[in-house]
């Protein structure tokens, strides 16, 4: 099959029922999309199909095809030595602590300010709800999700 | 049974061979609430302690995680992420009965699928290996979820599919899996002790008068207090990949301790300790559960040993829910009696811990001693063993049960006495550790109260914000406190390197849970040499490469390893320094180091540390920095208070938290940012602990309900509550001359006794079980009125 990955197109060589999370961690070796519950419940696998966020563990690679999937490996801009503002947001609001969670949390909140450029806080915690966190970083997620939809508006913004 | 497979001193270790009187002495470090004694060398200097004046300029400030680029942009490599030539997967087999005898394990179709390469079981083992309470592969089956066999194939689909094939037939017997029916007559013997006790059991712990206080007391209060059963679910699971080398065994583990682990598979392989590398690099939370090797640890080094190929052995979540470790429940009846003013009289407990099949004795009873100043405390605590997975350590060990217990007991005290929680609280704070008769290096708890109550606005007339009777919703408002031993100790080691760009290294052997221990020991290190945060790497997690340091337990990393890692920067700084001045021609006690620049202090010449590296040439300056011993007969504790406000619907019983606000004393703080999270963390597993948290087992068949991350609820985003958490500044300088003390336990102790105390509050009605679920609320509401009524029956099986 045929998958274009973070702007990337890759031939791979997958079973039908082998999932995108699968196909992402074995084949591609994208290994910052994480294995945690493998039944769509915690979030940690989330990433990006056509700016949508799925749970790779219950996707099937084979429908990917066609849609341009992002992972945490893609988020900031292709080619540069910078990091997306939500990256930068998580740094500065210490929004990892194991770090285990965040690739699918960022990612989940990429989606979220895609489609929500300005959330209030309760939107913010409803678009991050699929998203668990053992550590307890939620209330530094909120914190940066915020600042990081802050800096993208100013961004969109200037001239 | 093997007492405390998971912890406890090193096997071999006997601190009495080593006379007094020598540079080696002995020291007492408390590890999770229990003392041991250790050998240590005396430090060759020591330097000066960072008291309250001393003007740092990096250890204290908030900068950000050193690893915090590796962590978001997905470049941080955990276990799983680990790939080596040649490798492949390893899947358990596990028991599906909670009591039995394997009869038939065939593993013959699982084989027989093509890419399935190897299984192991019992009479593959080179002798036999404790885990999880158990042994290895035992045929004898004594929990659901028991490793019996490991499949090895060419991915990890593979392998699990591969363990679904496997066909194990048994002989089921009746299984245990409450304390009631584990300990009633007739109950069947589960490991061979009498009445299915663990030996030594029951600890019966007394100071004073138990009995005369109680006669004494003007109120007596008595409760019943239910915790359940909890479950880590770090978001990663266990998981080791194993490699061979000739007789040499490398481990990638996801682990607290990597020279634990490694003893651990050394004496399984009978190689020497040097035999066997661990590496640890990134570590997807652990919170007590992954304190050693496991049953995946050992499966993946045998199978790679065998197939001559790298073998990764990572449990799937229903294996990581139900077989690495638990908080076992607790029942604790309380008796608390008081004079009339509120000083205590009498403490007595009465608690009963189904521990599982293994684990060790760390029981609710230590926080009865130590939390308030009471003459005459009396403790009784029975453990017994059940057909369900062991237990381990879990974030503040028995403490976190026991608040439960004596908090809510100090509540109904209060409203016996028609006194303020805290006042009551106030007037019973403890100035010394009663029960071993010393000092405490330092204390500041009463200012937590304080500061605590005035940032929390705790009501000075209990008046019921938002107690709307038409909406249903009740608001309520409660506190409790905290203590736990947070000393650390030796023995713990550091090197700092000054490299020939003029960038130092910090290498030790300890682990990084997501805690932040990298960072902290990053400044440590910059502050005390001299450096940029930015010229200083932090190198941690190797048995090979890096020196000693003990598991990342017991909130000890930080007491335990910041003092070697701030000596060893200062050993190097020493050479630096008389580098610097006999290449400027002057004398090293006029310059210091800032920056990463040697100044002649008060201005004037300065050289850069990579123009020094340069003069030097190859010259390598190397600093050595040990954890000297523990200040004798003290007690080392952090404290703490935190109030919480909820809401709780009357009609549904659902509670939400509203606020919490946490002020804690753990003496100075490295990196406030990091601290506070570490905080944040504890209250939310806490609330998750108050509220939804619950292992359910079928108490039939002893078969684990909700292994899924679905039904074992831990709390998302949405049940966050608004949080103000901060330390109490000061530095304790009797601990050790960082003047830190250890912070990462003692969050999660206060923290489901404040929501309960509150949502007793609201409800005008005792709750004396966990978690919350709306049922228990209901039935706390409907058993009346603050009358002293208890709960009866049990809803569960899974609690005692």
């Amino acid at each position: 099959m045929q998958l274009t990955v973070n702007g990337r197109v890759h031939r791979v060589r997958a079973e039908q029922h082998a999932t995108l999370l699968e196909v992402l961690r074995s084949d591609l070796e994208l290994t910052g999309t994480k294995l945690v519950c493998d039944r769509g419940e915690c979030g940690a696998c989330t990433v990006l199909l056509d700016s949508v966020p799925v749970y790779a563990c219950l996707t099937l690679a084979a429908a990917c095809e066609g849609q341009a999937i992002t992972t945490i490996e893609g988020l900031a801009p292709a080619g540069s030595a910078s990091l997306h503002p939500l990256q930068e947001a998580f740094i500065r609001h210490d929004a990892a602590q194991c770090g285990f969670c965040t690739p699918g949390q960022l990612l989940a909140a990429a989606a979220l300010l895609e489609r929500l450029p300005d959330p209030t806080d309760d939107e913010i915690r409803t678009g991050m709800s699929g998203n668990l966190c053992r550590c307890g970083t939620y209330p530094r997620i909120v914190l940066a999700v915020r600042s990081a939809a802050r800096v993208l508006r100013e961004r969109a913004h200037a001239p | 049974m093997p007492h405390n497979p998971s912890r406890g001193p090193r096997p071999g270790h006997d601190p009495s061979a080593v006379p007094a009187g020598g540079r080696f002495v002995t020291t007492t470090v408390e590890v999770e609430g229990r003392e041991e004694t250790k050998v240590v060398e005396l430090p060759d200097f020591e330097p000066e302690p960072w008291g309250d004046d001393a003007s740092l300029t990096i250890v204290g400030q908030r900068v950000p995680r050193v690893d915090a680029v590796e962590k978001v942009t997905g470049r941080a490599r955990y276990t799983a992420d680990i790939v080596r030539p040649r490798q492949v997967y390893a899947a358990i087999v596990r028991a599906t009965i909670a009591r039995g005898r394997v009869t038939r394990l065939d593993t013959a179709p699982a084989l027989a699928i093509p890419g399935v390469l190897d299984a192991v079981s019992a009479p593959d083992l080179p002798r036999p290996i404790g885990a999880g309470g158990v042994k290895l592969f035992d045929t004898t089956v004594r929990y659901a979820g028991q490793p019996l066999a490991a499949v090895c194939a060419d991915s990890e689909t593979l392998a699990h599919r591969a363990a679904r094939a496997v066909i194990v037939e048994y002989e089921t017997e009746p299984c245990v899996v409450t304390f009631h029916d584990a300990t009633a007559p007739g109950a069947p013997a589960i490991r061979g002790t009498p009445g299915n006790l663990v030996r030594g059991s029951p600890h019966i712990a007394e100071r004073g008068d138990a009995e005369r206080g109680l006669r004494e007391a003007d109120v007596v209060v008595t409760g019943e207090y239910r915790t359940p059963v909890a479950l880590h679910t770090a978001l990663e699971p266990h998981g080791a990949l194993a490699e061979w080398d000739g007789d040499r065994l490398t481990v990638w583990e996801s682990t607290q301790g990597i020279f634990r682990t490694r003893d651990q598979l050394a004496t399984a392989f009978a190689l020497p300790h040097t035999g066997v590398r661990v590496i640890k690099e990134y570590m997807g939370g652990g919170f007590g559960a992954k304190n050693g090797a496991g049953a995946h640890s050992y499966a993946a080094a045998l199978l790679a040993r065998r197939l001559g190929r790298p073998v990764r052995c990572v449990n799937d979540r229903g294996g990581e829910q139900t077989d690495t470790g638990n908080r076992p429940a607790t029942v604790q009846r309380v008796s608390l009696g008081a004079a009339r003013d509120g000083r205590l009289t009498a403490i007595v407990l009465e608690a009963e811990i189904p521990l599982g099949i293994g684990g060790w004795d760390g029981g609710p009873a230590a926080i009865y001693h130590e939390m308030y100043a009471c003459p005459n405390v009396r403790t009784r605590e029975t453990f017994a063993y059940v057909n369900a997975g062991a237990m381990s350590a879990f974030r503040a060990p028995g403490h976190c049960e026991g608040a439960f217990g004596l908090e809510r007991a100090m509540d109904e005290l209060a409203r016996a006495l028609a006194m303020d929680p805290l006042e009551l609280r106030l007037r019973n704070v403890a100035e010394r550790d009663q029960q071993k008769d010393r000092p405490y290096s330092a204390n500041h708890l009463r200012e937590c109260y304080a500061l605590g109550a005035e940032r929390f606005g705790w009501p000075t007339r209990r008046q019921r914000g938002g107690s709307d009777d038409a909406s249903m919703l009740r608001r309520g408002y409660g506190v409790a406190a905290q203590v736990w031993g947070t000393g650390g100790g030796p023995p713990a080691y550091a090197i700092v390197k000054l490299e020939s760009d003029g960038t130092a290294t910090v290498l030790c052997g300890t682990q990084d849970l997501g805690t932040g221990a990298r960072t902290v020991f990053a400044q440590i290190a910059a502050e005390a040499l001299g450096a940029r945060l930015a010229d200083v790497r932090v190198i941690i997690g190797d048995t090979e490469r890096t020196p000693y340091t003990g598991n990342s337990w017991g909130s000890m990393t930080t007491p335990s390893v910041g003092p070697a890692v701030r000596m060893a920067a200062e050993d190097a700084r020493r050479s630096l320094l008389a580098a610097a001045a006999q290449i400027m021609g002057t004398e090293a006690r006029l310059l210091e180091a800032r920056d990463s620049v040697v100044r002649v202090t008060g201005g004037g010449a300065e050289l850069a540390f990579a123009k020094i590296a340069d003069a030097l040439g190859d010259v390598m300056i190397l600093g050595r920095g040990t954890r000297g011993p523990n200040p004798e007969h003290t007690a080392i504790m952090t404290f703490g208070v935190q109030f919480a406000e909820v809401e709780v619907d009357i009609e549904t019983g659902v509670v939400r938290v509203i606020r919490i606000v946490a002020a804690h004393d753990a003496g100075r703080i490295i990196n406030p940012t990091l601290a506070e999270s570490q905080l944040e963390g504890g209250i939310l597993q806490g609330l998750g602990y108050a509220l939804f948290e619950e292992r359910v087992l079928d108490r039939s068949s002893g078969v684990v309900l909700n292994p899924t991350m679905h039904d074992y609820k831990i709390p998302t985003i949405r049940d966050t509550p608004f949080i103000d958490a901060f330390f109490v500044p000061s530095s304790d300088t009797v601990a050790n001359h960082t003047g830190a003390r250890g912070l990462a336990e003692p969050p999660i102790i206060p923290t489901a006794p404040a929501i309960a105390n509150a949502v007793a509050d609201a409800l005008g009605a005792e709750v004396r079980e966990i978690p919350l679920t709306p049922w228990r609320v209901l039935r706390a509401r409907d058993a009346g009125r603050m009358t002293g009524t208890r709960d009866e029956g049990r809803g569960t099986s899974n609690s005692a």
